[in-house]
């Protein structure tokens, strides 16, 4: 298949930097040029300027921009409470809002030609998928202290020995499939387009994909919220 | 219907996870119980542990479509 042309590895060879020839890179500085990475960074810049571009003064009668950032903002909070209850959703809602601003606008990039989606790469999604994992039990453990191993074996105290390895294996299996269906799906948009793109670009042959690969960025970031959402609440909640 | 469409999308992705969630599972006991059998036994109880995880693996998934039957919300 064709190389993508991505234009910040093409300024980053311009500038005499050390690009990855594989996969992954084997020096430190060809891991951090690698295009996920360099992606990953335009998407955190993007999400850090633009904002501060378009807010403007903070101000009681909100103008054009803080009311598009307040909407947004106020969307999520609501869907959050809706889920997990108002004060679980204020303890949780930076790290979900960063994951699903995050998420969307990485998916979102990679429809524009020359840029990369970094939520195509398995490693950025994983890390993603670890962070909230790591959150869901250290959450279970702020709420419940050492009860919370309760959660894990099940209502029949006969059945420990059985209930404990199938809860301990649904939990990991949590990580996979989340990290995974992020992944499948963003690479197979990215990979389709190519090839589209590729085949029959000049007739838009990759039109209709890119109609349903906006549907699918919203539909993973929601997805990925979501059940992140869903975990955190099961965490927090009594056992049964 | 705002409400209704939120509702639909968070079936969605409760029940899209369904399929992944079975194989994953499956997928997880089989890569403990070989991990247990090669690495931290070096190779003495094979297969039998990788068996044995199997079958806790495909209990986890049945027991997790139990989950979803026994839902109160739908």
């Amino acid at each position: 298949m064709e190389h993508p042309i991505l234009f910040i590895s093409l300024i980053l060879e311009m500038l005499h930097l050390p690009l990855p020839h594989g996969e992954v890179g084997a020096t430190l500085l060809e891991k951090i040029d690698s295009p996920h990475m360099t992606y990953t960074w335009l998407v955190m810049a993007f999400l850090i300027i633009v904002p501060k571009l378009t807010l403007g003064k903070m101000e009681m009668i909100p103008g054009k921009g803080q009311n598009f950032w307040e909407a947004i903002i106020s969307g999520m909070e609501g869907f959050m409470a809706d889920n997990m209850g108002r004060e679980g959703a204020r303890m949780m809602f930076p790290m979900l809002a960063t994951f699903a601003l995050y998420i969307l606008v990485s998916n979102l990039v990679g429809l524009i030609p020359g840029f990369l989606s970094p939520t195509s790469n398995l490693n950025v999604t994983l890390g993603c998928t670890l962070i909230v994992f790591f959150t869901t039990h250290i959450l279970g453990l702020k709420f419940h202290g050492a009860g919370y191993i309760k959660h894990f074996l099940g209502p029949i105290p006969w059945l420990i020995p059985l209930m404990f390895p199938i809860e301990v294996i649904s939990h990991f299996a949590r990580i996979l499939s989340l990290s995974i269906r992020l992944f499948g799906n963003i690479m197979a948009k990215e990979t389709l387009l190519g090839i589209l793109f590729m085949l029959a670009g000049a007739y838009f042959a990759p039109l209709p994909i890119l109609v349903l690969g906006v549907f699918v960025s919203f539909v993973q970031a929601l997805v990925f919220v979501l059940l992140s959402i869903l975990y955190f609440s099961a965490a927090m909640e009594h056992a049964h | 219907m705002a409400n209704q469409r939120k509702e639909i999308m968070k079936m969605l992705a409760d029940f899209g996870t369904v399929g992944m969630t079975v194989a994953f599972s499956i997928f997880i006991g089989v890569g403990i119980g070989y991990l247990l059998d090669h690495k931290v036994f070096g190779g003495r109880t094979a297969p039998w542990l990788t068996l044995i995880f199997l079958g806790l693996g495909v209990a986890a998934a049945f027991k997790n479509l139990y989950m979803m039957t026994k839902r109160k919300d739908l």
